[in-house]
């Protein structure tokens, strides 16, 4: 899909009439009907996918079809309202916070130009509010009294395939980022009610592609990326290369290997594509020179989890291996690596979905000894919050000047920061090992950080466009401390931020490049032996 | 669809350019899918390459880590994108079949990264 020129899309940002410019709206929300055209919707998940998950065991994706966005009929099954109604009051009874979320929003409007979307697109359906009020509206008309009684006039709809395919077009504008969370005053999740709305869809048989696969690979593979044992393993020995003929050092990582002390987890992105590749390489120094006794693993060889942007049964059909993979293995904790929604999947629903993992102790360093109280209950702890313990007690051996070469700025990623409140960790390692840092914008980082603008499974090329709009305020950002203390590197704590900032970095601020934490820790370790040669790009050098 | 016609046989290439029946490849195919894609022939350094991703995805059922393409055909380390552009024309042109959650992006038409699902 070709992607506007810059400054095209630029100025239809800033000047295209949008309510984000200033322009009214003719109609109320309700009379505007929804249009899907090539590049405003993600291509819907092949049947064949829907049917292969449909058969499998936990998972529930019932109605496949062909079908496109662009047709006028859907094909939906017959009872659809009945499937619809039905699926939204179970949700409504097992989520109490769904009902709390349906009902207590005086729309007051402060998330309105919080969201990346919305300030990306101009589009009101984009505002939080409205699109909460999406399916807020069918809540009314079969919930509550006075929507009931009163319809329209209490914003009260019935659903039609109409609202359903609104519901499609804009739960697949949201990326679940919770940024608008952040200033409701009631707190509402407004990213639980795009996860309920995507749940619904899905027993309609709708859904994307881009998100489809990755869970079908990893529900067969135990990673997204479809790698089977032998090839992981091979991908990680590559990295141990890489690294060797870097540093001079031989490092050789075991795999599945039971009596390990510590299970290390991360995304398989990270070893499979650039810019990932080298973090894990980052991972491998850090561990190699600490000396830590862990393991990979070719079953659990995936932290991400599309299942989340699916449905419940399938998040925690595919998060149940990293339990299952500890107990088997034997080990005492879990340590995980630089991902995004992972870290809401693990830090807030494994222990209650895939626990009590009573066969683990809590986490406790064995370099330093601190025990990791805050994963009590998981346990499983966050690599940066390892790695931060690590320079608190003195116990890396870094040499900051080989991150000279960049000039550093720190995205916190969504999940990470929203989700598990991981703010000052990664911030403490990166004083550790680069001299060169700037922060973006209060109003753009920590809690407030704005999405790449294309989590939740968004990162489809078709989408393009709609990307590099709702990844624009990050951009920005990243433009304002490009431009005044010349940054060129932005560090991150995710996977797909790796792969989707690299992407919007390329497209707005080419100059800047991606990075995971773990790669800088890499390139600033001296390590025991080492015979370096003179790498001017750190661990990215071609020799 | 479409069906490229290769010495005295036919073959076809779906609407992307991937070979439709992997097992219909050889040489002189792999030179008819490239031209379908563009390329007007074959150098040594690209046969090389997409003779490595054949070998690689026999063993692996996966996509090379492009770095390591390289560094097997002993050429510099951005090889594919250097001699393909987008290498997943490299994969087209080797015969091997698409792949879930893989798939090259660039903006500009000139730079292709591989930005996997996650």
């Amino acid at each position: 899909m070709a992607v506007a020129k810059l400054e095209q899309l630029s100025q239809s940002v800033v000047q295209g009439p949008s309510l984000a410019t200033g322009a009214i709206p003719t109609k109320d929300w309700m009379d505007i009907p929804v249009v899907f055209k090539p590049g405003n919707y993600a291509f819907p998940a092949k049947k064949d996918k829907v049917e292969y998950l449909n058969s499998q065991s936990g998972l529930h994706f019932p109605n496949a079809r062909d079908w496109s966005p662009e047709d006028d009929d859907w094909q939906l099954p017959e009872n659809w309202k009945e499937i619809i109604i039905n699926g939204l009051r179970e949700r409504l009874e097992k989520f109490r916070s769904l009902k709390i979320f349906m009902d207590c929003c005086v729309r007051c409007g402060a998330c309105a130009d919080k969201c990346h979307f919305f300030l990306g697109t101009g589009d009101p359906k984009n505002m939080p509010v409205l699109r909460a009020e999406l399916l807020r509206s069918v809540y009314r008309n079969d919930f509550t009294l006075a929507g009931k009684v009163l319809g329209r006039l209490a914003g009260a709809r019935e659903v039609t395939p109409e609202v359903i395919k609104e519901w499609f077009m804009y739960s697949y504008q949201c990326t679940e980022c919770r940024r608008c969370s952040a200033f409701c005053p009631y707190g509402i999740d407004t990213a639980e009610v795009t996860i309920v709305i995507r749940e619904l869809l899905h027993l309609l048989g709708i859904g994307i592609n881009w998100i489809l696969e990755p869970v079908s690979n990893s529900n067969r593979t135990g990673n997204h990326m479809g790698l089977q044992p032998h090839t992981f393993k091979d991908n990680v020995e590559f990295l141990a290369d890489d690294i060797e003929n870097l540093t001079g050092v031989r490092i050789n990582p075991t795999f599945n290997r039971k009596g390990a002390e510590v299970l290390f987890i991360t995304p398989s992105a990270d070893v499979f594509a650039e810019p990932g590749l080298y973090t894990a390489m980052g991972y491998l120094i850090l561990f190699e020179h600490i000396g830590l006794d862990y393991t990979w693993s070719t079953y659990a060889s995936e932290g991400g989890n599309f299942g989340l942007f699916t449905n419940n049964e399938s998040m925690k059909k595919l998060n149940a291996k990293m339990y299952a993979e500890a107990k088997r293995l034997g080990v005492k904790w879990i340590l995980g690596g630089e991902c995004g929604h992972m870290w809401r999947v693990v830090h807030q629903y494994m222990d209650t979905m895939n626990g009590p993992a009573d066969f683990l102790e809590v986490p406790k360093s064995p370099i330093t000894g601190t025990v990791f109280h805050n994963a009590a209950s998981t346990k499983m702890t966050h690599i940066s919050e390892f790695t931060a313990d690590l320079f608190k007690h003195n116990k890396i051996k870094v040499d900051k000047s080989r991150n000279d070469y960049l000039n550093v700025t720190f995205h916190d990623s969504c999940n990470p920061a929203r989700a598990m409140g991981l703010l000052e960790e990664p911030r403490y390692v990166l004083k550790h090992v680069v001299n060169n840092y700037h922060e973006m914008p209060e109003n753009t980082i920590r809690e407030q950080t704005f999405c790449c603008g294309s989590g939740t499974g968004l990162n489809t090329d078709e989408i393009m466009e709609l990307r590099m709009r709702s990844g624009l305020p990050r951009a920005n950002a990243v433009k304002y401390v490009e431009e005044k203390h010349g940054v060129n590197m932005l560090s991150c704590v995710c996977a797909i931020d790796r792969a989707t900032l690299t992407s919007l970095m390329s497209y707005w601020n080419p100059n800047v490049g991606v990075c995971g934490i773990s790669e800088l820790v890499g390139n600033a370790i001296v390590l025991d032996g080492e015979n370096r040669a003179e790498l001017d790009e750190g661990l990215r050098t071609l020799l | 669809m479409k069906e490229l016609s290769v010495n005295d046989k036919i073959v076809t290439v779906d609407d992307e350019g991937f070979l439709v029946n992997r097992d219909d490849w050889d040489e002189d195919v792999a030179r008819a899918i490239a031209k379908h894609l563009d390329i007007p022939d074959l150098d040594e350094e690209q046969v090389e390459i997409i003779s490595f991703m054949r070998s690689y995805y026999n063993k692996f059922h996966a996509f090379p880590i492009l770095r390591n393409v390289c560094k097997q055909v002993k050429q510099t380390g951005a090889c594919v994108n250097n001699e393909f552009v987008d290498p997943m024309k490299a994969w087209k042109i080797a015969g091997l079949p698409k792949l879930d959650g893989i798939h090259f992006v660039t903006v500009d038409g000139v730079n292709y990264l591989l930005e996997e699902c996650c």
